[in-house]
């Protein structure tokens, strides 16, 4: 390629990434905005997260092993949004901590999620009427629901249920902070129970029940026994006043609520969506062998046991589906849930008769002639798809996905569930470590070491050394130009230990000169001109140049697609200087040094350092 | 300038020293500072850092000043507590903002005795009551499964480099650059359990940008043995050995060059790091690389190539040749030993020098004229001249 060329494309690239730092990639601000690359939380602090572990049912803070364990995933996940150096520390017995670079825009809300996947199969639903029920258009206030004095707690829990010896330890309440247990391998069917609302018994511990007992007298006694009565959600279209009785309910905490029935969370007409059903505690229905209530947008549904759960997703991946223009996560089972997702969809496909899901579908979704299955993550169900025939291979949540959200819920999902409940504290902003004292430091360090190397360089390659100088200097402004994009692109963050990697690199860059320079002092000692041995010497400097990057390639791409943390951002920076010293080699020394060689001084020995070499040469050179 | 001698020389790739030859003497250092280090892992360990062991983190009120008089109330708090060990203070870092805020300073583990002593301590000395200060413990903040990710991206690295070398070069070849790879990872992890520095995150990365580097100047060099030792047992001048060594005096210049460059910057680090700021990422990055560097850069002169002949030496053609070289020697004029011989390249041509003799020891103060002598050819041709030779 004719030198000319070679710089222009060059230059074009400069264009287009100063183009990009200036008005692509999500610039805003004023000028010094734009070119301010994302720094890391050592050199300008960031945001502080901090979550709690919810208490194990008996009171006491959960193993260590299961914190490190949640740390572990938890580090998975913030990593997981950019190569952002995050740090996740255990903090006393309780608290994570979780601290990131900047501003904590949203990305820490969803990390300390306990994202426990159940994938349940829609047995009713009903509309979230809990504002109608209580307030009717004609409401009566003095309703009949005179809280009775008679506080006498009565065995509660309408289905006689005792507490079972089931394998499940998980009260389905409490924040109980146990791992799910693994399902076996049989379909838990639901046990026929006494009472036609054929709920799978709950365990009952005494402190639900104590807590049952507070609340009837809370809501009253008339109240409680005709909620125990309901068998199906309270009819307000044919009577708009038959929430009136259950007033009371209305006044629950999400808590309170909990510790009822599922039935009755379903059935009764005045426990609303927003302020109790998802305000219940966390890990409230991550049981896997209940039913339980949960919402989805205007709508409460009442739910099968988890016949599928996280466990069996072997991966998950965010992916724009193309033919209807939304992002899904498309999921892939393990060998084991393959088996029990495919018997799932057909249980949904192929219902019973007597199966009420029909009806349960045809009020979410009109014309649905299937059931649906929902998709529960902790308290939410994120979607509820019919299943359109029996699934035996890979398949899709659909939601309300953007391209964000649905990597968010592949990398939860990806990375499996906390074995800890959590709930999110405070999130602070922190201030950096290091500070401006280090990152000054840095940078003077940084100025000294390639002052240095200029110095070094001019002694002894006398004008030469402005080529590499020169080199340096577009190799730091590229290297910059890519760290302000990557930043505002990809959330790369810069850290001081990256500064130090990149002054480094430069080093290591001034060093492929001296190869070639050699070379170069190689070709004249046997008597070329420079315009032949500018060439030759190039040719034979670039394979050891090659070579020798290549390797550094490697082991950056190698430990970027291995390691984790911080070792993922520092094999990223190293990979992404190499390549820009390439760059640099390839399309600015080379086509300089050619243009160099064409002119007179080159070859006078104050000048290149080259005539040195040149003084031992002999008269009787032979020109190849 | 052509008056420096030894300097001169050496910047001309004429230095002549005998590194090769002297092979066993460099395999026996090498063996004994490798037992030296695995000793040193064995009976000293390592000294670990808070992210990587965990420790101990104190929480004062912002109301007590700034930062550093945060940081430096509690290193004196540490110091009059008598907590024996070192404790590593971190640097302190403000939570909050507001008249709530804080200041967190993490030390390396406590025992429950001396975090108390030295919460007492700061209560005394920055008046604040007891209640306004908690000590707590802190988890790693590097998992184990960061390290172990880590060593098994090495892992990964060094079979892919194998084979990369083995195609690039050849078996030998890779073989001895991957062991002076891991005599300097083994060296510089000994050096950092000998003299126990502290190991923390910073000093897990800067050792993985030894890879790379150390790895550079054996390619380089070894690249240049590849050239000079191309087709060399067609001609029966020079065994492989002393190929190899004028190899490496060839690029020795080169190598020192390298090593100055890469250095330089390092240095400026590390002195800036660690006589401005003291303790810090900037010290224990600087440390690291610059013994590691300087170790990459001895060791792919004293020992990849010596292990290089070392493996090439064994392989019967070149042990032949080697045999056939030394044969013609000793029959031959002690004159003639003096003119070393160089293979054509394809695309060798003629030049009129002579190249140098590798073992051969130069006189010393010989000054290499213009003028050309039988002694010492010039032979910093990196470039082997078939062409017309005196003989």
């Amino acid at each position: 390629m004719h030198p000319g060329r070679q710089l222009a494309v060059l230059g074009l690239l400069f264009v287009i990434l100063y183009a990009l730092v200036f008005f692509g990639a999500g610039a805003k601000g004023s000028v010094t905005d734009r070119l301010q690359p994302k720094l890391g939380l050592d050199l300008v602090g960031g945001t502080q997260a901090t979550y709690v572990a919810s208490l194990a049912s008996n009171g006491q803070p959960p193993p260590q092993t299961s914190m490190e364990e949640a740390r572990k995933i938890i580090d998975q996940r913030v990593n997981a949004l950019g190569v952002a150096e995050a740090e996740v520390v255990v903090e006393g017995n309780r608290n994570i901590v979780v601290s990131v670079a900047g501003e904590a825009d949203d990305q820490l809300k969803n990390v300390g999620q306990a994202a426990q996947m159940r994938f349940r199969k829609v047995l009713k639903a009903t509309g979230d009427n809990a504002a109608v029920a209580a307030n009717p258009p004609t409401a009566n206030p003095s309703a009949s629901a005179v809280p009775s004095g008679s506080a006498a707690p009565k065995p509660s829990s309408s289905t006689g249920a005792k507490a079972t010896a089931k394998p499940s330890a998980s009260t389905g309440g409490q924040g109980g902070g146990e791992k799910a247990p693994s399902p076996s391998a049989t379909p838990s069917a639901p046990a026929p129970a006494p009472s036609a609302s054929a709920a799978a018994p709950a365990p009952v511990t005494a402190d639900i029940k104590e807590q049952r007992a507070a609340i009837e007298k809370k809501v009253g006694a008339a109240a409680w026994a005709a909620a125990e009565k309901l068998k199906d959600p309270v009819d307000l279209q044919t009577d708009p006043t038959a929430g009136i009785p259950f007033k009371a309910f209305g006044t629950l905490t999400g808590p309170e609520v909990n510790a009822l029935t599922p039935e009755m969370q379903f059935n009764v007409p005045t426990i609303g969506c927003a302020e109790q059903l998802d305000k219940r505690p966390n890990g409230a229905i991550d049981a896997i062998d209940q039913k339980v209530v949960a919402c989805q947008s205007g709508a409460k549904m009442y739910l099968d046991a988890a016949k599928v759960i996280g466990k069996d997703i072997d991966t998950a991946t965010p992916q724009l589906d193309q033919q209807q223009g939304q992002w899904v996560v498309s999921l892939d089972f393990t060998s084991e849930g393959q088996a029990k997702w495919t018997a799932l969809t057909r249980e949904a496909f192929q219902p019973a008769a007597d199966d009420s899901c029909v009806a349960a579908a045809q009020a979410l979704s009109t014309g649905a002639t299937h059931c649906l299955v929902a998709v529960v993550l902790d308290k939410t169900v994120i979607s509820a798809p019919e299943i359109q025939g029996v699934l035996t291979g890979q398949s899709q949540i659909t939601g309300q996905f953007n391209a964000v959200t649905a990597k968010e819920l592949a990398d939860q999902i990806k990375y499996g569930a906390l074995p800890v409940t959590f709930e999110p504290a405070a999130t602070q902003s922190v201030s950096a470590t290091l500070g401006k004292q280090q990152l000054e430091a840095g940078l003077l360090a940084a100025a000294i070491g390639m002052g240095l190397v200029a110095i070094y360089a001019f002694f002894y390659y006398r004008l030469l050394g402005t080529v590499i100088f020169l080199s340096l200097i577009l190799s730091g402004l590229l290297t910059f130009g890519a760290l302000v994009v990557l930043g505002r692109t990809t959330g790369f963050t810069l850290t001081l230990a990256g500064i130090a990697g990149f002054i480094v690199s430069l080093g290591v860059a001034a060093d492929s000169f001296v190869i070639y320079f050699e070379r170069l002092k190689d070709e004249i000692h046997e008597g070329r001109s420079a315009r032949s041995a500018v060439p030759r010497a190039w040719v034979r400097a670039r394979r050891t140049i090659i070579s020798a990057n290549t390797i550094t390639i490697m082991a950056a791409v190698v430990l970027y697609i291995v390691s984790i943390g911080a070792v993922k951002g520092f094999a990223f920076a190293l990979g992404l200087s190499t390549i820009l010293d390439l760059v640099v080699v390839f399309l600015f020394r080379h086509p300089i040094m050619t243009m160099f060689a064409n002119t007179r001084a080159f070859m006078s020995p104050r000048v290149s350092g080259l005539g040195r070499a040149m003084k031992r040469v002999s008269t009787d050179v032979k020109e190849a | 300038m052509a008056s420096k001698g030894f300097a001169d020389r050496l910047y001309r790739g004429e230095a002549n020293l005998n590194i090769v030859g002297r092979r066993k003497m460099w395999f026996a250092i090498a063996g004994a500072l490798v037992l030296i280090a695995i000793g040193s892992f064995v009976f000293r360990q390592f000294h670990l850092g808070i992210e990587f062991a965990g420790g101990t983190q104190f929480v004062i009120p912002a109301s007590v000043g700034t930062q550093e008089e945060a940081q430096s109330a509690v290193a004196r708090a540490v110091e009059s507590a008598g907590a024996t060990e070192e404790a590593n203070i971190g640097a302190a870092q403000r939570v909050g903002n507001g008249p709530d805020a804080t200041y967190t300073v993490r030390t390396a583990a406590l025992s429950q005795d001396q975090a108390s002593a030295i919460k007492s301590a700061l209560v005394a000395d920055l008046k604040v009551p007891a209640e306004d200060i908690s000590d707590d413990r802190v988890s790693a903040a590097w998992g184990t499964q960061v390290t172990q990710q880590a060593l098994l991206g090495l892992g990964i690295f060094l079979v892919l480099v194998l084979g990369y070398l083995i195609v690039r070069f050849e078996w030998r070849m890779a073989v001895a650059a991957v062991a002076s790879l891991l005599l300097d990872l083994v060296l510089t992890a000994g050096v950092y359990s000998l003299v126990g520095f502290e190991v923390t995150p910073s000093t897990v990365i800067g050792f993985l940008t030894i890879l790379g580097f150390s790895l550079y100047d054996v390619v380089v060099v070894f690249d240049k043995v590849q050239e000079n030792t191309r087709g060399i047992t067609a001609g029966a001048s020079q065994t492989y050995s002393e190929a190899t060594n004028l190899a490496v005096n060839q690029t020795l210049m080169r190598s020192i060059n390298t090593g100055l460059v890469a250095l330089l910057p390092v240095g400026g680090l590390l002195f800036i790091g660690a006589g401005l700021l003291g303790a810090g990422s900037l010290k224990d990055l600087g440390l690291v690389l610059f013994v590691g560097m300087g170790l990459g850069v001895v060791s792919s002169i004293l020992f990849a190539s010596p292990m290089l002949a070392a493996l090439k030496d064994r392989e019967p053609r070149i042990k032949s040749h080697t045999a056939r070289v030394l044969a013609r020697r000793s029959s031959a004029r002690s004159g003639d030993v003096a003119r070393g011989e160089r293979t054509r390249t394809p695309n060798a041509t003629p030049s009129d020098e002579v190249p140098a003799l590798a073992g051969s020891t130069p006189r010393p103060g010989v000054r290499p004229a213009a003028k050309r002598s039988n002694t010492r050819g010039g032979g910093a041709g990196n470039r082997p001249s078939g062409g017309q030779k005196r003989r």
